[in-house]
């Protein structure tokens, strides 16, 4: 029925926002944007929904071009950021809104609005004004103005990202189980890599201009297409350096930041590399593939170790996030929560050189695609 | 700091206030006694005012002054053609500032549109006599003349259509453009978007700005004395008639004002905590 | 849509303004003007007023008023919003000595310039017998409220009484939006009543009295309405300032064409007045986001 497809569209101010951007999302999809904040991700939205006008592309909508359609007959619903409720309006008529707009009898709104509510769990509150709900509950109606228009597009806009840890997760469950959203294209941006993750049938990573990877979540978090999307979904972030490949055929060692941390290298990303060691090369680390050493061993696991002093440690009640210190650069690393590690304490971390990330300096492009 | 040096201080700043205090109360005093003597002197025998020594209670109350005011019949049509002349230019003015206060908002948003409502805004500030003698010749020419209702109307647009359209700019301005988006997004036309959720989000607005431009048009003197007195005539213009002789009766002209002032002072009651935001050009939110 | 009310403002503000800038040029008079009959006489007109001692008086009369019509009141104002704000701390109390404060400003200037006129009466007025019951005036003493020296004054007094309103409205409006954490923190450093006002409150309000004033000073160069209900400039054009003069020139004395001189003159004096406080009010109006 209704697929949506961006055909190179162009949006810009004095700079561009938007540049060549095309993308397809099917019907029953739900593609998830994730990208730094005001990085024009609202703005593509905002394309969509035809409340900007393009500079240049094509939206299609169902097969139809809806490029020149006015917002209000493109049939796609959006939430906003600020989730824009009605202040004048009562819960029960800012999600009546849409069904009112095309002048439906009193009933059916009645019906429809109660039954979206009842699933949305705030039947309630129909009575209330949003400013007398609470921030989850101002979601939920927003979201309710969207589910009850039944549009062949939903647009969603940071829907959880300023609510609160609970009720964030709650939603997000929600959106797991709306039927409705199921069934139709829907484009849910936001900026928390997790969301991404755990919403998206494929994600779409924004940076400069559009879409710089897309692709399954699990995809593009192990193998991101550069450092920008590297950098993007992870928490806490990769911890990224500039490095050298040093050493010949059978024995490659990396060299970060100009000997501060060195290890040796093989399998699969000796190969690759070996073809760089006249270029510069970016390595990345995530914080998940370094892991302290305790007391004793000298290596952990057959894995390459460096020494280092402890600047913070924090206990995070799941896991430990650890900053080190290793000649002069940072290093971030998960720990577990039980350990304790002092400010100034020397610490010995293990890498996994086989699970870091490799690029190019100059491009960002990771070097491990297209290989193994 | 010696026990001393601080009661001094202590007693020095208990002096300062009472004189603040003071200051406060002798105000209140210069403030009502003005409305208070005009009570007294609505409600005297003409004999008792005119007296050598004022009365400050008055000996005999003559509560029939206020239907001695209505013995002639102009009082009443001048609060009538008041209250025709001040509520027709409020919704011409509102109506009008609406609309250009919306474009302004909404449309005009770069340096144009800003140098536009700078302009229309400072012919707020503008002495009107610049233009009465001008004014005068134009309505002269025009098919009703200047006496009419009509002149009034459109003449005091002069000073409330530049108030109104400043003041429904800044209203529109603080409603989210989110607020109309999301109306399209429901499916309403920008016309009907409009009507259903952007008029809404300012009314507050639109009742401070027609309460300013009504108590203004209602006010009104200068340009109703010398437009138009004989077939329409507005109160102020009324109060002089009140006279016997060379002699003013005052105990009717106090009566007659105090039923005028009436008005604006109850809207100004009722409806105060709209007025300080368009009193203030918008600035202060009261 | 901006288009209806632009045009009605082009055609009742500057077709006026054009039609004074030309016989601003010309000797019209009343007659002239009906058989479309006039002359030409270059910057005469300007010359006359400059020149003239009436003219020049009236300005002398309008510092005064400025002076105490508007910049008083604006302090007056100001000083009220801030006592009233401070001593009075019940809620309806409050309310009520501010709707009794700010009553004036809702009269019709017109009713208030006649009230005061019958105040100020010399013989049997209530104010000068106010002041013979606590003694400053004896016997037969009168204060001639409306005598060459003092006409002037009892406008002033008349319209301090009307319009201080108008400041402290907005200005206790705008001292109850200020933040009261500031002033928690402020008592936690242990700053006296006259450092808070000083280098918090004040500062804090600038701007709002500023509006206050812009306000008060426009309307107050403008004015015109009690003096013709007072005193009518007089006597012997002793309470005469420039506005009233341009309106009795063109309306009284059906001189047009001088009286087209002296609008324009003062035109010129509010455009570089208002030029002056337009970049300031942008200003304001930026900071407290009325526009971009």
């Amino acid at each position: 029925m209704a697929g949506l497809v961006l055909d190179e569209i162009c949006k810009g101010w004095d700079f561009p926002v938007l540049d060549r951007l095309s993308l397809t999302v099917e019907e029953g999809e739900f593609f998830v944007i994730v990208g730094p904040s005001g990085i024009g991700k609202t703005t593509l939205l905002r394309c969509i929904a035809g409340l900007e006008r393009l500079d240049a592309g094509r939206v299609i909508i169902g097969g139809q071009d809806v490029t020149a359609v006015k917002p209000y007959r493109r049939g796609v619903a959006m939430t906003f950021e600020s989730y824009a409720l009605y202040p004048h309006l009562t819960v029960f008529e800012n999600i009546a809104s849409p069904l009112r707009a095309r002048r439906q009898p009193k009933e059916d709104i009645a019906r429809q609005v109660e039954s979206v509510a009842k699933l949305l769990k705030i039947d309630h509150l129909l009575d209330r004004r949003p400013h007398e709900v609470s921030g989850g509950q101002k979601q939920r109606t927003a979201l309710g103005r969207t589910l009850v228009a039944k549009p062949e597009i939903f647009l969603l806009d940071e829907p959880i990202s300023h609510l609160d840890a609970k009720i964030r997760h709650e939603l997000r469950r929600q959106f797991h189980t709306l039927e409705d959203l199921r069934r139709v294209a829907t484009l849910y941006v936001t900026h928390d890599y997790a969301e991404a993750l755990s919403l998206g049938d494929r994600i779409g990573v924004m940076g400069e201009g559009g879409l710089v990877q897309i692709g399954s979540p699990r995809e593009v978090f192990e193998k991101p297409a550069d450092l920008f999307a590297a950098r993007v979904l992870g928490q806490p972030s990769i911890n990224e350096f500039s490095a050298e490949v040093e050493g010949s055929d059978g024995a490659l060692s990396i060299s970060v930041e100009n000997g501060a941390i060195r290890f040796p290298i093989s399998g699969p990303p000796a190969s690759v590399l070996g073809d760089h060691s006249d270029r510069g090369i970016s390595v990345g680390m995530r914080p998940q593939h370094l892991s302290v050493v305790r007391d004793g061993a000298s290596s952990a696991n057959g894995h390459p170790t460096v020494e280092g002093t402890v600047d913070v440690h924090e206990a995070l009640g799941a896991t430990g996030v650890l900053i080190a210190t290793v000649g002069e650069q940072p290093l971030t690393v998960i720990t577990s929560p039980e350990d304790h590690y002092a400010s100034g304490e020397p610490v010995k971390i293990a890498l996994e050189p086989e699970n870091f990330l490799y690029f190019d300096r100059q491009s960002g492009r990771n070097l491990m695609l297209g290989q193994s | 700091m010696t026990t001393n040096a601080m009661a001094t201080g202590q007693s020095n700043y208990r002096i300062i206030r009472y004189i603040v205090l003071a200051f406060l109360v002798i105000w209140l005093v210069f403030t009502l006694f003005p409305l208070y003597f005009a009570i007294i002197t609505a409600l005297k025998p003409v004999d008792e005012i005119n007296r050598m020594v004022p009365t400050f209670w008055p000996e005999t109350f003559r509560f029939d002054n206020f239907a001695g005011i209505f013995a002639d019949p102009g009082s009443l049509k001048s609060l009538i053609d008041s209250i025709i002349i001040a509520s027709a230019n409020t919704a011409l003015s509102l109506v009008l500032g609406t609309l250009a206060g919306y474009a302004l908002a909404r449309y005009l948003r770069g340096a144009l549109g800003e140098n536009l409502a700078f302009f229309i805004l400072s012919q707020r500030m503008f002495p009107p006599v610049a233009i009465l003698i001008p004014i005068f010749f134009l309505f002269d020419e025009t098919p009703w003349g200047t006496d009419s209702y009509i002149t009034l109307v459109l003449l005091y647009l002069v000073f409330n259509l530049p108030l109104a359209t400043w003041l429904m700019m800044v209203f529109f301005r603080d409603a989210p453009k989110e607020l109309e988006e999301a109306a399209y997004l429901d499916g309403y036309t920008p016309f009907r978007a409009f009507f259903k959720v952007t008029l809404p989000l300012v009314v507050p607005g639109m009742i401070s700005v027609a309460m300013l431009c009504w108590i203004f048009a209602w006010n009104e003197y200068l340009f109703a004395n010398l437009l138009t007195g004989t077939t329409v005539k507005t109160f102020p213009v009324h109060i002089p008639t009140f006279v016997a002789g060379s002699q003013t009766l005052w105990n009717f002209v106090m009566a007659f004002s105090l039923v005028a002032m009436l008005p604006p002072v109850l809207l100004f009651i009722v409806l105060r905590r709209y007025m300080v935001r368009g009193l203030s050009l918008g600035v202060v939110k009261g | 849509m901006v288009g209806i009310p632009i045009l009605i403002i082009v055609l009742i503000v500057i077709y006026p303004t054009i039609w004074m800038f030309y016989h601003a040029f010309h000797d019209t008079d009343m007659m002239g003007l009906f058989r479309r009959d006039w002359q030409g006489v270059g910057f005469q007109n300007f010359e006359t007023v400059l020149t003239s001692e009436r003219f020049q008086n009236s300005l002398w009369h309008l510092a005064i008023y400025l002076t105490f019509g508007a910049c008083l009141q604006v302090v007056l104002g100001t000083a009220l919003a801030l006592i009233l704000y401070e001593a009075v701390k019940t809620g309806w109390v409050r309310v009520l000595l501010l709707i009794i404060m700010v009553l004036p400003m809702m009269l019709p200037p017109s009713i208030t310039g006649i009230l005061w006129r019958f105040l100020l009466q010399a013989s049997n007025g209530a104010v000068n017998h106010i002041l013979l019951s606590v003694g400053i005036l004896e016997g037969t003493e009168r204060i001639d409220w409306f005598s060459v020296d003092l006409s002037l004054w009892s406008l002033v007094i008349a319209d301090t009484w009307q319009w201080t309103a108008l400041p402290l409205l907005i200005v206790f409006s705008g001292r109850v939006s200020l933040p009261p954490a500031v002033y928690e923190a402020a008592k936690v450093d242990g700053a006296s009543s006259w450092q808070v006002l000083r280098r918090l409150t004040l500062p804090m309000l600038r701007e709002i009295i500023a509006i206050a004033f812009i306000l008060r000073f426009m309307d107050a160069y403008k004015f015109v309405d009690k003096v013709y209900v007072m005193t009518s400039g007089g006597p012997a054009q002793s309470s005469e300032l420039p506005v009233y003069i341009a309106f009795q020139t063109g309306i009284r004395e059906f001189q047009v064409g001088l009286a087209a001189g002296y609008a324009i003159i003062i035109f010129a004096g509010a455009a570089i007045i208002i030029t002056l406080f337009l970049k300031y009010l942008k200003r304001v109006m930026r900071n407290v986001g009325v526009v971009d």
